[in-house]
């Protein structure tokens, strides 16, 4: 029986597309079975944040208005054993599944796969209660402003009232050099306000909109710093015991041995 | 440009935006509304009208934020304490 993380975020754009990608990627490259669904009903990005979307031809709705299979509405990833992406329907609106239905297609899935991620909208409205419907557990994105960390503080309220107890925190594009400067709220105080466990730290990361521009998940470019953290964040959801770094700041030599590993 | 601010260290503008979120969140997590305000002071009362004789109109309960969290004061003018008690 697997296990069904939802990944949200309150605020828009913070980066839970980008890490749903990358945390299902990073698990099936070590080796579990993973499904993904994206619950942003109207508004999917998920199929091309993974390169996937000419595969798509059948959406969650279909299988929920008994149009396919569950199985059949399933696309294999193009790189990675084991990973599968169940795409939103485009042409409806959040209101048009109920929190039930979600949660039927979770718990179908998660008697397939061992991990079942979700995908959550922006927003705390019906696409926010029906991507958590289902959910064993949550991760929270949040980037280190004001706005977002409000945003996680009131999503992390509605979890705890939907009686959700594994709700972790993913801190994304921080910025080593600002929080030295003192211009980036700094983890300790994220942690401090919000009082969620850390699940990790994913620093400012450039290579994440070449790799969107290609879809090709980042994960795949091993090396990255971005890469090496939603690694380290997979290995911590299957248990092991990764400490999280301390993130240090690219300075001049460790610029130049970037530049010639890169592998473009 | 003034010439004090050059040896006046600016404060960092973390420590304001930490600042602030924590006032905003004080009020976000307290942001109660006025019906659930009005059944937790009734049930409130019930529960104080067993050990003492008060007015129900003489009472009056408010939230204030006070620094960093919020406080509910309640104002209940008490008479005599019931004699079962």
């Amino acid at each position: 029986m697997g296990k069904v993380i939802v990944i949200t975020s309150g605020k828009g754009g913070v980066g839970k597309t980008t890490s749903t990608a990358n945390i299902g990627t990073a698990l099936a490259l070590i080796g579990k079975t993973v499904a993904i669904i994206d619950a942003d009903v109207g508004l999917r990005n998920l199929d091309v944040v993974m390169g996937l979307e000419s595969r798509v031809v059948f959406t969650s709705m279909d299988v929920i208005d008994k149009r396919c299979e569950l199985e059949k509405a399933l696309v294999k990833d193009r790189r990675v054993e084991d990973l599968m992406l169940l795409a939103a329907s485009q042409r409806n609106r959040k209101d048009d599944i109920k929190p039930e239905q979600m949660k039927d297609i979770c718990e179908r899935l998660k008697e397939e796969y061992e991990y079942v991620l979700v995908d959550s909208p922006a927003g705390i409205e019906q696409g926010f209660h029906n991507a958590a419907a289902g959910a064993d557990e949550a991760i929270i994105i949040t980037t280190p402003d004001v706005s977002a960390i409000r945003d996680a503080d009131r999503i992390i309220g509605l979890l705890q009232n939907q009686g959700i107890d594994g709700i972790n925190l993913i801190l994304n594009r921080l910025s080593p050099t600002l929080v030295r400067k003192g211009n980036m709220i700094s983890k300790n105080d994220v942690l401090d306000i919000l009082n969620i466990d850390l699940l990790g730290i994913v620093p400012e990361d450039t290579g994440v909109i070449a790799s969107t521009n290609r879809g090709v998940p980042l994960v795949h470019n091993e090396g990255s710093p971005g890469a090496d953290a939603y690694m380290r964040i997979a290995r911590r959801i299957t248990g092991q015991n990764i400490p999280i770094p301390e993130m240090r700041e690219d300075n001049f030599f460790s610029q130049i041995i970037n530049w010639f590993s890169r592998k473009n | 440009m003034d010439f004090r601010s050059l040896f006046t260290r600016k404060s960092k503008t973390s420590d304001i935006a930490t600042q602030r979120l924590k006032l905003v969140l004080t009020q976000d997590r307290f942001d109660i509304n006025e019906e659930s305000m009005k059944k937790l002071q009734f049930e409130l009362t019930q529960v104080l009208a067993k050990y003492f004789q008060f007015t129900m109109n003489s009472v009056s309960m408010s939230l204030k934020l006070d620094g960093n969290s919020y406080v509910l004061m309640a104002d209940i003018p008490c008479g005599r304490i019931n004699p079962e008690q």
